[in-house]
């Protein structure tokens, strides 16, 4: 029998035509990069690991980095909180709740604005003297002196993580409903025959049976929060003002890169990233697996 | 036979439609035109402010030229492959301020002080400060520009009168020559309840004081003058003393306050005022002020600050690599030095030129309705002449944004002033690892 192989490599060669010209070629360029001190234009030379060395000692690569875990981490308790609350009332049995793909598109319209716009929205509504969220503030009493949000590090820190909560929690209560409804009715009849409280199904039922869900949830979000520049880099100066407390990872390296054209310091930056990434990406994951374990042994 | 014949009549229709586009997309001119005709001359800039010299250019000629628009934010990423592989690279390109000193030396811009070109003959006929900026670090042109871009005090007439008894531009740039006096005006305005500018950043472009200096020297050594520092005090005062309406710039308050009265809060109370002035350029007059400004257009004058600055600025020049050097350059000569086009050109859009044997003739004739019909040009040109050549460097954009950044957090009592100072130095230093920093 004549052998075909060689064509199901045919059919697969696009594809891997494509992703070694546009991803593997600049990952590798990118790795060369991080050990020259090209500057954009003109030659460059090799300068060995001079990069990954004043990686580990730069303060602001390390604020970077504590900042986007700041903001990444807010925004992921709160988004998994409300999401989770929303998929109970929502799968209550007792309460019955109507309309369910009417909010679920409501809670994720958010999702849908792009971010400039997002940025643009919220930067005129935290405006220092002339925003929206001010002037209620001020007109119900609660403060006397307006707020400039977006110029303490910390209100600005958390206005980011708010913003991003309202952007994704649609996002995670959509996918934890997908759990919810995954799980069979029979537990929570059994559940409220036994009598169990509202609290008991959910922590003893809901929250167990959603744990690969929530697990799936938290290593996208960790990945595309690792990855957070759009909305820093569009509601202040681009550069982490005030006073670098929404300098990110990302958005260090795009300033090493574009603003002070390092580009070799940048591709390290990438490359630092990218080591982060994959080494909490594996805690993640090894502590998923270890469950999985622990479950099968208790089975 | 039927069948033959409407297949031949879809396809007439399909190639008719065919056609229409191709005809639209080239004669709108935009970059993406993949029309089939020849182009002579490939052109890449940042805005459309070339659209209408292009077809002047094209008419005068019988050449095709084509303009692609890269939107700022992308344009010197997007640039930098297309001249380095020089596929699709254009025959000239602008080069806007910010990232000018770097590309002069990038060499990517054609040597236009040698032959043919010998642009140092013509050195005289520009305003300094601007054909010095062309040059590479050898002191070679690279590039020239048409325009000259100084700022001033755009200043509310009828307020001027109201708190300092004049509106004569003369008088009252004569009350803000030095940073002193601006304080004692704004002084003024604040027991009249008017206030001096919109935000402290508005001073920033008198922080070199009387001692301007590069920011970096030939030996790489960073350099923050004690004008620069005293700077800082300024901008703490402006602040402190209430003489801003805390409207930021570019910030929708900023651009309200302009025409209206605006609410300022500060100290638990709300109060309403009206700022009496705007530190802008030549273009804030025609593409901010113009654009925002209905119910006192008319009411507006323009005059001197405590020192002359200049904000912005397009030049342009030959790629390097380009086919067809001549007509390209024959563009920029046109641009740079056509009297003719420079003349209609100036008449229609008031752009200050940096032409001098073009502007010593027509400067005379201008006056602008929107300030009262205040001779603008004569004024500008005035000013750029007065502007310190040389002292521009490729780190000026970024390094005004960081030192802008250390004055804020000082004025907002954030940081001492010793700890600002600190925090610049350190931060210049994670940028531009090869500056020398002074170490405090």
């Amino acid at each position: 029998m004549k052998n075909l192989d060689r064509y199901g490599y045919y059919f697969i060669a696009p594809f891997w035509i494509i992703f070694l010209v546009f991803n593997i070629y600049p990952v590798a360029l990118t790795l060369y990069y991080s050990f020259t001190n090209y500057n954009g234009s003109g030659t460059s030379e090799v300068v060995g690991f001079a990069n990954y060395a004043r990686l580990i000692t730069d303060s602001y690569f390390l604020e970077a980095f504590v900042n986007t875990w700041k903001i990444w981490g807010i925004n992921f308790a709160l988004q998994i909180a409300i999401a989770l609350i929303l998929a109970a009332i929502f799968s209550d049995l007792r309460v019955k709740m109507k309309g369910l793909s009417f909010f679920r598109a409501i809670f994720y319209l958010p999702n849908l604005i792009t971010v400039s716009s997002v940025a643009l929205l919220f930067g005129i509504l935290l405006d220092w003297q002339h925003g929206s969220l001010n002037l209620v503030l001020l007109n119900l009493g609660l403060i006397s002196e307006p707020i400039n949000w977006l110029n303490e590090p910390a209100t600005a820190q958390l206005s980011v993580s708010l913003i991003l909560t309202w952007m994704w929690f649609g996002h995670s209560f959509i996918v934890v409903m997908a759990g919810v409804s995954g799980i069979s009715r029979d537990y929570y009849e059994a559940a409220l025959i036994d009598g169990a409280n509202r609290w008991q199904t959910f922590s003893k039922i809901t929250l167990p049976l959603l744990k690969p869900i929530l697990l799936y949830i938290m290593i996208t979000s960790l990945i595309g929060g690792l990855q957070l520049f759009d909305l820093p880099m569009l509601l202040t100066d681009g550069i982490g003002s005030p006073e670098g407390s929404l300098n990110t990872m990302v958005l260090y390296l795009y300033n090493q890169a574009f603003k002070y054209n390092n580009y070799g310091y940048a591709a390290a930056v990438a490359y630092g990233l990218f080591i982060i990434t994959v080494i909490f990406s594996a805690i993640v994951f090894k502590s998923m697996y270890r469950d999985q374990k622990k479950q099968a042994r208790q089975v | 036979m039927k069948k033959i014949m409407g297949f031949v009549m879809s396809l007439v229709v399909l190639i008719g439609v065919l056609a229409g586009c191709s005809d639209s997309e080239s004669s709108s001119g935009s970059g993406d035109a993949k029309g089939e005709k020849k182009v002579d001359l490939k052109i890449w800039s940042f805005t459309d402010e070339l659209k209408k010299p292009i077809k002047k250019f094209e008419e005068k000629n019988g050449v095709k030229v084509e303009l692609t628009i890269v939107p700022i934010a992308d344009y010197p990423t997007k640039l930098k492959p297309v001249l380095d592989s020089g596929v699709g690279a254009p025959d000239v390109f602008t080069g806007e301020i910010a990232f000018l000193k770097q590309w002069v030396d990038a060499g990517y811009w054609e040597n236009l002080s040698a032959d043919p070109y010998n642009a140092d003959k013509i050195s005289d006929k520009y305003i300094p400060y601007v054909f010095d900026l062309g040059k590479d670090s050898e002191g070679n042109v690279r590039a020239l520009s048409w325009q000259t871009t100084p700022g001033g005090i755009y200043y509310k007439r009828s307020i001027a009168k109201e708190v300092l008894g004049t509106d004569n531009p003369d008088e009252v740039g004569e009350m803000l020559s030095s940073m002193d006096k601006v304080f004692e005006v704004a002084e003024k305005m604040k027991e009249k309840g008017y206030r001096m500018f919109p935000d402290e950043g508005a001073i920033r472009w008198f922080s070199q004081g009387d001692n301007p200096q590069a920011w970096v020297n030939e030996n790489n050594d960073l350099k923050l003058t004690d004008q620069k520092i005293e700077f800082m005090d300024y901008a703490k005062k402006l602040r402190k003393n209430n003489y801003t309406a805390l409207a930021g710039e570019w910030s929708p308050s900023w651009f309200e306050a302009m025409d209206k009265p605006i609410k300022v809060k500060e100290n638990g109370k709300e109060t309403e005022t009206q700022v009496f002035s705007y530190v802008l350029p030549t273009w804030g007059l025609h593409s901010v002020l113009k654009t925002n400004v209905k119910e006192s257009a008319g009411d507006w004058a323009v005059t001197n600050g405590p020192s002359p600055y200049f904000w912005g600025g397009t030049w342009l020049g030959v790629y390097n690599k380009s086919k067809n050097k001549e007509l390209a350059y024959d563009f920029v000569k046109m641009m740079t030095q056509d009297d003719e086009f420079l003349t209609d050109w100036a008449k229609e859009t008031g752009d200050v030129l940096s032409y001098l044997p073009v502007t010593s003739k027509i400067k005379d004739d201008f006056s602008d309705e929107f300030l009262g019909g205040q001779n603008n040009y004569k004024f500008f040109l005035d000013q750029a002449k007065k502007i310190e050549p040389g002292i521009v460097t490729k780190y000026d954009q970024q390094l005004d944004t960081l030192y802008g950044n250390a004055v804020k957090d000082y004025v907002d009592g954030k940081k001492t002033k010793d700890e600002a100072v600190k925090e610049f130095y350190r931060q210049a230093k994670n940028a531009y690892p090869e500056l020398n920093v002074p170490k405090k």
